[in-house]
């Protein structure tokens, strides 16, 4: 599903690579985290498999495509094929829970029928029925990271990438959060997390990735955040 | 493509930057006003020209009793001397004469009277003995008329000879003059519109950049994106092209028809499909300059 082979990501005007030879594959339906301290390069990871960014060397595979070959013109239908979600949520302030998650199809250009469909299942699956019609600042982090979760599934895509969802959210709910990340990679969704919640990444006892100054330095299925060894 | 969305995108839009929006639309309509307005000049002068150009183009004005002119003495033309420059303009018919024709005080108050028509008082002032005889000419080359009125200047019974190139050249350069103004001054105003315009989308993706920045996330394409942007700067446009399509009807009622009616006949008035013509050349010149800036500001600023 995703495949790195040997990708190096130099950022301008800097002389340390922010990934350095980084070789990793992650198949379908997997979890995985990605943990390591700031600046390891988790986000550069992330922003690789978008295209929002281009490696140096290497070659990156999202989906079965190229992205070295994939054209600016085909970028936005993989963007499609994949969910974000970040720390600060990236909520429109003036459109409410519903219009939030509809607005993703909307720009796609999707049917209103379809949407009106699959907007309140998705508000379901992450546990705010009865809240569509609130306001962003009416709700609770944990709620307003679950809108952004609703929106970035809502399109069912086959990997979703969470850029440390629960950075914002006090532990409680974070596990409430991590359940329904949880539920998502149950359909059969690729997830890719990255994190520094320690408590997180040992309860769940997936795969973890660590990164330290763009290198791989661990790669453990059913690991756990600290070293193991 | 949901049309209604990317409408509601528009509008909210251009709304939140109203002010910007109708510095567009003012910009807009006095420029493409001004574009419009030399564009029509043109046709008009045009028009006049091809309207002058079938016209008698030497005028010899023959000596009437009291014609104040130093060659005549105050007295008329005798037959004898009528008789004589009938002979001299045959004599030059194909050394520069086309062919000339005389025309007496009767034809002559007549063609009067219709080119005063609108001002009836100076047509009742004025008697059939008031108007000069005349022999008109048509030249074979009307570049080189000089050598014609050389030759029946000064011959007696002639009180004065006029060319009509001499007689509206200048208002020809000054109607070309404007023409070239009104163009220059269009010209400024396309350039401080399309900056305007940039400006306006630059706000615009400025603040919606929460919303591009999803749109880009979710795998919006392109045109989805860049598309609300385009179609304010479009909508300014249509605006300010129909505040100037108003400015050159005006222009063309107040304007032109005096213009037509005080140098030329009907003949030669600019019609409304000259205007209607221009309206939509303007209209669509405004258009795509409005898309043309939105797309090379939103390259800058709107990363996709």
């Amino acid at each position: 599903m995703i495949h790195f082979d040997n990708v190096t990501k130099v950022y301008a005007n800097q002389n340390r690579p922010a990934l350095d030879h980084v070789s990793v594959d992650v198949d379908k339906g997997e979890f995985v985290f990605l943990v390591g301290p700031s600046g390891s390069g988790k986000s550069t990871f992330l922003r690789l498999i978008l295209k929002e960014e281009r490696p140096n060397s290497g070659a990156i595979h999202v989906a079965g495509k190229d992205l070295s070959r994939l054209s600016n013109f085909k970028v936005p239908h993989l963007r499609r094929r994949i969910g974000c979600v970040f720390q600060d949520f990236r909520l429109l302030p003036n459109k409410n829970v519903y219009e939030n998650v509809a607005f993703a199809l909307e720009v796609i250009g999707k049917p209103r029928r379809f949407i009106r469909k699959v907007v309140p299942e998705v508000i379901e699956l992450v546990g705010l029925e009865g809240k569509a019609h609130r306001m962003p600042d009416e709700l609770s982090g944990g709620e307003q990271q679950r809108v952004a979760m609703a929106r970035a599934f809502v399109n069912r895509p086959m990997i979703l990438l969470a850029d440390e969802p629960t950075g914002n959210i006090d532990p409680a709910t974070s596990i409430g959060i991590m359940k329904v990340l949880d539920r998502i990679n149950r359909t059969g969704t690729t997830v890719v997390m990255a994190t520094h919640d320690a408590a997180i990444v040992d309860s769940m006892r997936k795969r973890v990735v660590e990164l330290e100054d763009g290198k791989i330095v661990r790669d453990q299925s059913r690991g756990v955040y600290g070293q193991a060894y | 493509m949901r049309a209604n969305f990317i409408f509601s995108e528009v509008w909210i839009g251009l709304r939140r930057n109203l002010t910007m929006t109708v510095a567009v639309i003012i910009t807009v309509a006095v420029g493409m006003a001004m574009l419009g307005v030399g564009l029509m000049i043109n046709a008009q002068v045009g028009l006049l020209k091809g309207y002058w150009g079938d016209k008698v183009e030497i005028s010899v004005f023959l000596c009437n009793k009291g014609t104040a002119m130093p060659a005549c003495n105050g007295k008329a033309i005798t037959q004898t001397q009528t008789k004589a420059l009938e002979t001299h303009l045959e004599g030059l018919r194909g050394k520069g004469v086309r062919e000339w024709f005389f025309e007496d005080q009767a034809t002559a108050y007549q063609n009067f009277q219709e080119a005063y028509a609108s001002n009836q008082a100076l047509v009742k002032a004025t008697q059939v003995e008031d108007m000069p005889q005349s022999f008109r000419i048509k030249v074979s080359d009307p570049d080189n008329y000089q050598s014609v009125i050389q030759a029946v200047q000064g011959q007696p019974g002639v009180s004065q000879v006029t060319d009509h190139k001499q007689l509206i050249g200048p208002f020809f350069q000054m109607l070309d003059k404007l023409a070239y103004y009104a163009l220059a001054v269009a010209i400024i105003l396309v350039l401080a519109a399309a900056l305007l315009i940039g400006n306006t989308v630059r706000l615009s993706a400025f603040n919606r950049r929460r919303e591009t920045g999803i749109m880009r996330l979710v795998g919006a394409s392109n045109l989805y994106i860049q598309l609300p942007f385009v179609m304010e700067g479009v909508i300014a446009g249509l605006i300010g092209g129909v505040f100037a399509a108003v400015i050159l009807i005006v222009t063309k009622v107040l304007l032109f028809e005096e213009l037509g009616r005080f140098f030329a006949g009907p003949t030669a008035q600019l019609g409304w499909d000259a205007v209607a013509q221009t309206i939509t050349y303007t209209m669509i010149i405004g258009v795509v300059i409005c898309v043309l800036a939105s797309f090379v500001t939103l390259r800058r600023y709107l990363r996709v």
